[in-house]
């Protein structure tokens, strides 16, 4: 898939890429046609959706280090958005889209404009309360009353009104999939751009990278503006899935998930928490957990995660794939994947 | 009210001391802390049921099993992970969101109310509450203690540490030892809050997130050398809390500490950083 990638692939990492995307592409696929249950196909149109959303984070966390931890803002920014037009305003759904797209792209740019001068932890901090705010505020009120006099917002959330009565099951299982595709793909398009190699210096080293003239802040700002832009989007394709835009989506649940889904995956690969989101909300959806244990396994496989592959999947792989292949240096002395800070762990 | 945000002031700020330890010894920005304030809720809301009513009981039995929590913690996920960038908030936060899940499956997700007690009433028909006098007398000679073992010798390798690792360390003090006891107190410290404070609000799998906001604001604008300063700004955000709660909703006292924690990151893009820095130099 990433016929350009900033590493080197070994013999082994080399002879296997691109062959597994478009492998598990064709899978997914050909899944709707062994006429499965309704429910696994409702199960992987999520997944999709939020493994564009784990991408996107990754574009913000995993490309540029900048960890935010309210990533679900402009998610659920665009989907309140997306709602509120279509319901409220009457905009057609295009419209309302592109619009709510927009927003969650201006949504990135402020955070982004606000963390740019902040470091490491910080931006976590920071980005935490702004998604916490956001969702107090969704919680807490109920906007006014709709067409049909009850109150709208809340709890309850906001409902959307599509151009169609009942989606087909496979039909939006195909178009979420579609957006999946063509999402990560441009998001990984935008890492491996020049933009996106700058951005990484930027999370290697923002001293070095300032050093060399780069404006960080403005780089900040666009990765952010970018990552948010594609969360949008998927914030759209899920409310216009569910139906409904609800304070859920702007929970710290979700943005923890979306860094969750990358830290398992890989960070600042792409590929890797796409996969993760599908395998975790597949696996653990599918068993039809209730939302507090997902929440409880989410953080467990997290730590251990943390705790013992500091790479994920993606890094492990790699750097088994480089071993294997007899290359040093994807990894630091004494076993630890190099830090973002450009700092190396003892 | 002015009282209640008194005593519940007094209380945040054992907290928020616990926060500035780890800040200092520890360097970590420890989202879990809150955690650890709705584990010693619950351990007085459990004792409350069983009939032990006194929150004297409670913050004692709270510490411990906090304490123990927070040394497993300490030493098997933050002392690993302490110079990652990306690991330490968002494992915190795991740890953070592990814990209120978990709670939520012991205790359920409803708010759950201690009996206080009768409350005295005192001179001009003020009402008085004892659970906080309690929680304010105890966490006031707590922080004392705190205070004193810091200035004294026993607070030396703490300090030391806090200034300058690698001496400490060639000095023969066992480093990593020391950062997850200092850890794991800081958290009993949080629990014992969190126990202290358990009648006063009905308790919730996220009762922490509040507190641990609180205690960010102090530890940002109070730095982390004086307990004092730390208590003053505690009881003046509790106190202020509670006025919000009073006069607007109880959610508007969580937004205005999220707002003020956005404000302050944003005037101060350096925070705590600074202060750090500070003591290196």
């Amino acid at each position: 898939m990433s016929r350009r990638g900033n590493l080197p692939p070994g013999p082994l990492a080399a002879r296997f890429r691109g062959g597994w995307p478009a492998a598990g592409i064709g899978l997914l696929l050909l899944f709707p046609l062994s006429s499965p249950d309704v429910f696994f196909l409702d199960v992987f149109t999520t997944g999709f959706l939020l493994a564009a959303f784990a991408a996107s984070w990754d574009v913000v966390g995993g490309v540029s280090g900048q960890i935010t931890l309210g990533h679900a803002l402009p998610f659920g920014a665009a989907a309140y958005a997306c709602a509120l037009l279509t319901t409220l305003a009457g905009w057609p759904l295009p419209l309302a889209v592109a619009a709510a797209i927009l927003l969650a792209a201006a949504v990135g740019t402020g955070i982004g404009a606000l963390s740019a001068r902040l470091a490491g932890p910080f931006v976590a901090l920071l980005t935490l309360a702004l998604g916490e705010i956001a969702h107090e505020a969704a919680v807490g009120n109920t906007f006014f009353s709709g067409p049909e006099g009850y109150a709208w917002g809340g709890e309850g959330g906001i409902p959307m009104t599509l151009p169609w009565r009942d989606a087909l099951p496979f039909l939006s299982y195909y178009a979420a999939l579609v957006f999946l595709c063509l999402s990560s793909f441009g998001m990984l398009r935008f890492s491996h751009s020049g933009a996106g190699l700058i951005l990484r210096a930027v999370a290697g080293s923002p001293i070095t990278a300032q050093a060399s003239g780069v404006p960080i802040a403005r780089f900040k700002r666009l990765a952010f503006a970018v990552g948010s832009a594609f969360a949008g989007a998927a914030g759209a394709g899920f409310v216009i899935h569910m139906g409904r835009a609800t304070a859920t989506d702007l929970s710290l649940e979700l943005s923890f998930q979306a860094a969750t889904f990358a830290a398992v995956g890989g960070r600042g690969t792409i590929v890797g928490p796409v996969v993760a989101a599908l395998v975790l909300h597949v696996l653990f959806q599918g068993m039809s957990l209730s939302p507090s244990t997902r929440v409880l396994l989410y953080s467990m496989t997290l730590l251990v995660t943390l705790r013992f592959f500091p790479g994920g999947v993606v890094g492990t792989a790699r750097d088994l794939a480089s071993r294997l292949g007899g290359k040093e240096g994807t990894r630091a002395p004494g076993g630890r994947v190099r830090n973002r800070d450009g700092s190396r762990t003892p | 009210m002015l009282l209640d945000g008194l005593f519940a002031g007094g209380t945040y700020a054992l907290m928020a001391a616990g926060m500035a330890l780890i800040l200092g010894v520890v360097k970590v920005i420890n989202l879990s802390h809150g955690a650890f304030f709705t584990l010693g809720a619950y351990v007085a809301y459990a004792l409350a049921e069983r009939g032990v009513e006194t929150p004297l009981a409670a913050a004692p039995l709270a510490a411990v099993i906090a304490f123990a929590f927070g040394v497993f913690l300490g030493k098997s996920f933050i002392n690993p992970a302490r110079k990652h960038p990306f690991a330490l908030p968002v494992g915190t936060l795991a740890c953070a969101l592990l814990f209120e899940q978990a709670a939520q499956g012991i205790w359920g997700p409803h708010p759950l109310s201690i009996e206080s007690g009768d409350p005295w009433i005192g001179p001009g028909g003020l009402v008085i509450r004892r659970w906080g006098v309690i929680a304010f007398l105890s966490s006031a000679a707590l922080l004392g203690g705190l205070r004193w073992i810091l200035s004294a010798r026993p607070g030396l390798p703490l300090r030391l540490i806090a200034e300058d690792e690698e001496i400490a360390g060639s000095l023969g003090m066992d480093v990593e030892a020391i950062r997850y006891l200092t850890f794991g107190g800081a958290c009993a410290m949080a629990a014992a809050a969190g126990a202290l404070l358990a009648p006063s609000a009905a308790v919730t799998p996220m009762i922490g997130r509040a507190p641990l906001l609180l205690s960010l604001v102090v530890v940002i604008v109070a730095g982390m050398d004086s307990v004092a300063a730390i208590f003053l700004l505690s009881i003046g955000l509790g106190i202020f809390g509670n006025a919000c709660a009073w006069f607007l909703s109880p959610q508007w006292s969580y937004v205005s500490l999220l707002v003020a924690v956005c404000l302050l990151l944003s005037a101060r893009p350096a925070g705590i950083v600074v202060l750090a820095c500070r003591r290196d130099g």
